[in-house]
């Protein structure tokens, strides 16, 4: 990590940059704050350098908006969304729109401090990496999926609610929570946002000529 | 006509009343028993509106409402068969306009005393006015008995002593007693107690008060059938001042009749504002956890920024430990701000607030709650004081406390031997209405009676816990409180108190 590389921390409620920000400069990573996404924007880009926290809730331009303009302009900043709605298709749509990762709030340190020491990484690096083989144990724990909890996984990962999940599936919505928790303990999944990055990191195995995985 | 013309001949000749029955005041007419007139005075020829000279030798039936011919018919066969010596009839005689008119016919056999020849003298009364009237009242008698029994809703006539007097074919149905079992009976045999000993009082008071409490007003009340049973029943009493006395009606609508659309749609109301308060609930849960997880965030990231800091031992964390607990302990503050802002928000939501009767309030609560628990077999009593002063209420919420209490003391009393459910007022020193619901359920754990009214605690299997709180919550926006004990002999009592109105109050 160049020594130079900061966390942008974009949110409009003060006390959370504030304090996102003590956080992370109790491990010295070095922060900047903006109170908006039009903030940054206009401020933020010219001498950036390292990775994005943002709310995905925030009035004016929200998280999604920003991601959208940060791929529009062809930047590979790596963004981290942070939300206090831990629902599946937000997660879903936040991944699925460029976002790096996922994050619910309140935070947990140790998750935050890793997921922003990978996006620092992978900005350090703006080759695309390849993408890692995916994990034998992933691939070992998808095979212990019945074929119902397969198919509303992978229903999920799409990024459909649960209703709409149950409806493709002319089961209850009940049913569906239970199929999803049932995937989440075979995986050793302790939130959506780790969920939805397992699910998409074994849906992207195709394309470096794996089977079908999740799919 | 030539021989009957000489009767008549006979009797103008020879009878020396002759001159009497033409001036009588009386028609008077001479029939032959084969139905001629022979004969009649100037009153009769009058009255039907011809000459005398038109009327002699015509039918008599020609004179006659044809509705009348076959009794009268029978009558001069009788006549004239020596059964009887006269006869009084009331027929409608014909006028020459073709009007009808009542009269009053009193005809006697004579025997003309030189030919021996028998006829009939008739006596005509006009008592058309007389007859009209009567009809009239016989027809409106007539209407009224009718919808008396065909009214779907009963009808009870009770005079100032309570007595019954009428009891109305539906009022048999929905009670159950045949009218003849409680005509005469004290009213007061088709309530529960205990207003079966109040009735006679209420009565009372109002013919001494003059001061209208159900009269021209109508509220629910419960009834009770002659098995038992209890019922809640809308009723609506009108008032008769007959010849110094007073008659009270009293019109009866079976709301539990209702019951199977009404019972569910009662069910579902109250289960409407239950879920409507939930949802409202979780709207403002939903608001309250974004406002609330944003100083949470907060917090916790300065703890374990300042957790990080004091690990860190080569450079002194000392300072920045403190700002990040200086920092925490603001967030702590921001999120009570939050919290103090909804409990204003919540406080808002007041309804109008009126006087109430508090006594009427509880009496209709209980009803409404009873008809939905019929089936649990709790017996309900009253003992609800006279003479409270209006409250200040705004009595919708203030019934839903009351059925919540009500509900919740059958639902606990479900497994009891015992099911009893009193209901006592009273106005306090401090010049407040208390209001006190005991049940010979289970009572109360310790644990639970201490936490009781937090949202979400709840001893039922199926209970969201919100119902206590909820009640809780209407009692202190009225500026009264609310707690439980558990009795000593056994149950539970809930004891609420609303705030009197001032100025009744005097």
């Amino acid at each position: 990590m160049s020594p130079d590389m900061m966390v942008s921390i974009v949110d409009d409620d003060p006390d959370i940059r504030d304090s996102l920000a003590m956080l992370l400069q109790s491990e010295g990573i070095p922060t900047r704050e903006f109170a908006s996404a039009e903030d940054f924007l206009a401020n933020g880009l010219a001498d950036h350098s390292g990775c994005v926290l943002a709310d995905i809730r925030m009035p004016g331009m929200d998280g999604f908006a920003l991601l959208g303009m940060i791929a529009a302009r062809q930047l590979t900043i790596p963004v981290i969304m942070m939300t206090g709605h831990g629902d599946v298709p937000m997660a879903v749509s936040a991944m699925k729109q460029g976002a790096s990762d996922f994050i619910q709030k309140p935070i947990d340190a140790e998750a935050l401090l890793t997921l922003v020491r990978m996006a620092l990484s992978q900005s350090d690096d703006p080759a695309p990496s390849p993408a890692p083989d995916t994990d034998p144990l992933l691939l070992e724990r998808l095979s212990r999926l019945t074929e119902r909890e397969r198919e509303v996984f992978e229903l999920l990962v799409d990024g459909d609610p649960n209703k709409v999940v149950a409806f493709k599936l002319s089961i209850s919505p009940r049913t569906v929570e239970i199929h999803r928790a049932r995937v989440m303990e075979k995986f050793g999944l302790r939130n959506v946002a780790e969920l939805v990055r397992v699910g998409l990191s074994l849906r992207t195995q195709p394309r470096h000529g794996g089977t079908s995985r999740l799919s | 006509m030539g021989p009957l013309t000489s009767y008549i001949d006979k009797f103008a000749e020879e009878s020396p009343l002759r001159g009497v029955l033409e001036r009588a005041g009386v028609g008077i007419k001479l029939v032959s028993l084969d139905g001629t007139i022979l004969d009649s005075n100037e009153k009769f020829a009058e009255m039907v509106g011809r000459t005398r000279a038109e009327i002699a030798g015509e039918s008599v039936w020609a004179l006659s409402h044809s509705d009348d011919r076959a009794a009268e018919q029978a009558m001069i066969e009788r006549l004239r068969d020596g059964e009887i010596g006269s006869y009084t009839i009331e027929k409608r005689h014909l006028r020459a306009d073709g009007r009808s008119f009542w009269t009053r016919v009193t005809s006697s056999l004579v025997r003309d005393p030189v030919s021996a020849l028998p006829y009939c003298v008739a006596i005509v009364e006009d008592v058309d006015a007389r007859v009209r009237a009567q009809l009239d009242l016989e027809e409106r008698e007539i209407r009224l008995r009718t919808i008396f029994e065909t009214a779907p809703d009963s009808i009870i006539v009770i005079d100032e002593s309570g007595t019954i007097l009428n009891f109305s074919r539906s009022a048999e149905v929905l009670f159950g007693y045949d009218a003849g079992e409680v005509l005469g009976q004290n009213a007061s045999v088709l309530m529960p107690a205990p207003y079966r000993d109040g009735h006679d009082g209420y009565i009372r008071r109002y013919l001494a008060t003059g001061e209208r409490r159900i009269i021209g007003i109508g509220r629910i009340v419960v009834g009770q059938r002659r098995d038992g049973s209890v019922f809640p029943m809308e009723l609506a009493v009108g008032e008769m001042p007959l010849r110094g006395r007073h008659l009270f009606t009293g019109f009866i609508r079976d709301v539990s009749e209702r019951r199977d659309t009404e019972k569910r749609l009662q069910d579902l109301q109250t289960e409407l504002l239950h879920v409507g308060r939930v949802s409202a609930m979780a709207q403002l849960a939903s608001a309250l956890a974004h406002e609330v997880n944003q100083p949470l965030t907060a917090i916790g990231n300065y703890l374990q920024a300042a957790r990080r800091f004091m690990a860190v031992s080569d450079v002194a964390p000392g300072d920045r430990v403190v700002e990040a607990l200086d920092k925490a302990f603001a967030q702590t503050e921001r999120a009570g701000q939050v919290v103090r802002t909804m409990r204003a928000f919540v406080k808002k939501g007041d309804g109008a607030r009126r006087p109430e009767v508090l006594n009427t309030a509880i009496e209709e609560a209980c009803a409404l709650a009873m008809a939905g628990l019929a089936d649990l077999g709790v017996r309900l009593s009253l003992d609800l004081a006279h003479g409270l002063p209006d409250v200040l209420i705004d009595k919708v919420p203030v019934q839903q406390v009351v059925v919540n209490l009500v509900r919740n003391a059958a639902e606990a009393m479900r497994d009891s031997e015992r099911r009893e459910l009193k209901i006592r007022d009273w106005l306090t020193a401090n010049k407040r209405v208390a209001v006190e619901i005991c049940d010979t359920g289970p009572g109360l754990a310790p644990e639970v009676s201490a936490q009781l009214f937090q949202p979400f605690v709840t001893t039922k299997a199926s209970g969201m816990g919100m119902g206590l709180s909820i009640c809780r919550s209407i009692v202190n926006s009225h500026g009264g409180s609310i707690r439980a004990e558990a009795l000593a002999e056994g149950g539970t009592r809930f004891i609420f108190d609303l705030p009197v109105v001032e100025e009744a109050s005097e």
